[in-house]
């Protein structure tokens, strides 16, 4: 049975794995270079003396360590695959942007409202929008993004001046929070499947019961 | 602690996408250009009071290196060559502020990114491309911003140190 799947960055994939996917391999294996790259030229910087350890292994790894912000980033790459074109690409580029956004107002201290609640309501709203398919507008699917990632930017950024190497923190970060983002689109992949809607779906639903988690606990409950 | 080799290195990477879209033999005269200004720039004697501004011109040229790669139209020669003169440029000046100008073998490697970046352009990935170019834009945006900073960043020492 011949089935369309996914159309990721103007390759239409049909049937399961007939036509592969190529964009996602080459994001992933371009990534993977450079991420190889920038380690190389940053092998390790510990602490350096002043401020927090920092640096592009810390702000790499850091992303892996929240779960919070790692269910929403996983659940931004597979919404975005639940989505399609011009989405599927779209989110990834426009969260890290305005996560950047956020981290400028965490970095000048602008107080930012309820910003555990807000991170607790992004996985909460990021897992229902997989778990339910919701095919939301462009811009309406923009707009949620962009809103969520200054919240988890704003986060962040409150803790980044005092790293003792800034720069690879940052590189680290926004380089591991793409990877998160390309590995929920992977997982999208699985859509092409017979019955991966319903994994994926499902997994919506577990990020979803997450995000009620921290929601409770952000409440105070 | 402001990067090291990290934002020259970044910024070759920048240029590397940006010349992938160039044509014909654009892209390794721009490589050339690339190496020759940087490694003049690098030896030179780039005064220390320099430094914020070395880096801000670094980071603004990783900024429009990355913008390139959104662009629809294929880089004109000049346009390609004006580009890597200015990554150069900016290239050479960090490097020559840093302790270790051997710093600079590690970063111009990664302009060589622009032959698979050019090869993934060509297979009608662009796509991919803009996607690193946005990370990229973030990121420089996010640290030319922490000079700006009201607070000491964690790279200065502070009233404890």
């Amino acid at each position: 049975m011949r089935r369309a799947a996914l159309d990721i960055a103007g390759t239409v994939c049909e049937g399961p794995w007939e036509r592969k996917c190529t964009a996602g391999r080459v994001t992933a294996g371009i990534t993977l270079a450079i991420a190889l790259g920038v380690a190389q030229v940053t092998p390790t910087y510990a602490h350096m003396g002043t401020g927090l350890p920092g640096g592009f292994e810390s702000g790499f790894r850091h992303p892996f360590t929240g779960w919070d912000h790692l269910l929403a980033m996983v659940s931004v790459g597979i919404w975005g695959a639940f989505l399609g074109r011009p989405l599927i690409y779209v989110l990834p580029v426009i969260f890290p942007a305005m996560m950047v956004g956020g981290a400028i107002l965490g970095m000048f201290s602008v107080p930012l409202p309820l910003i555990e609640l807000g991170i607790a309501v992004s996985v909460l709203a990021l897992g229902l929008c997989v778990c339910l398919a919701i095919k939301a507008p462009a811009w309406g699917a923009c707009a949620i993004v962009a809103t969520f990632a200054v919240f988890h930017g704003d986060a962040h950024g409150v803790e980044l001046p005092s790293a003792a190497n800034p720069v690879g923190y940052s590189v680290g970060f926004v380089l591991a929070t793409g990877l998160l983002h390309v590995f929920g689109i992977g997982i999208g992949l699985l859509n092409a499947r017979p019955k991966g809607v319903l994994v994926t779906r499902s997994l919506g639903a577990a990020v979803a019961l997450a995000g009620g988690w921290y929601l409770c606990l952000a409440l105070g409950l | 602690m402001r990067g090291g080799a990290l934002p020259p290195a970044l910024l070759c990477g920048a240029l590397g996408l940006g010349l992938a879209s160039a044509e014909g033999n654009a892209v390794l005269l721009g490589l050339a250009v690339l190496v020759v200004t940087a490694c003049a720039i690098a030896l030179a004697p780039v005064p220390g009071t320099w430094s914020d501004a070395a880096f801000l011109g670094c980071w603004t040229s990783i900024i429009a290196s990355a913008a390139i790669v959104h662009g629809p139209w294929a880089l004109r020669d000049k346009v390609a060559l004006a580009l890597s003169l200015n990554a150069g440029v900016w290239t050479g000046a960090v490097i020559a502020l840093t302790p270790s100008k051997v710093e600079l073998l590690e970063a111009l490697p990664l302009a060589l990114c622009a032959w698979p970046a050019a090869w993934a352009r060509r297979r009608g990935q662009a796509i991919v491309l803009k996607v690193l170019a946005s990370w990229l834009i973030a990121v420089a945006v996010l640290a030319a911003t922490l000079q700006f900073l009201p607070v000491t960043p964690g790279y200065l020492p502070d009233h404890m140190d």
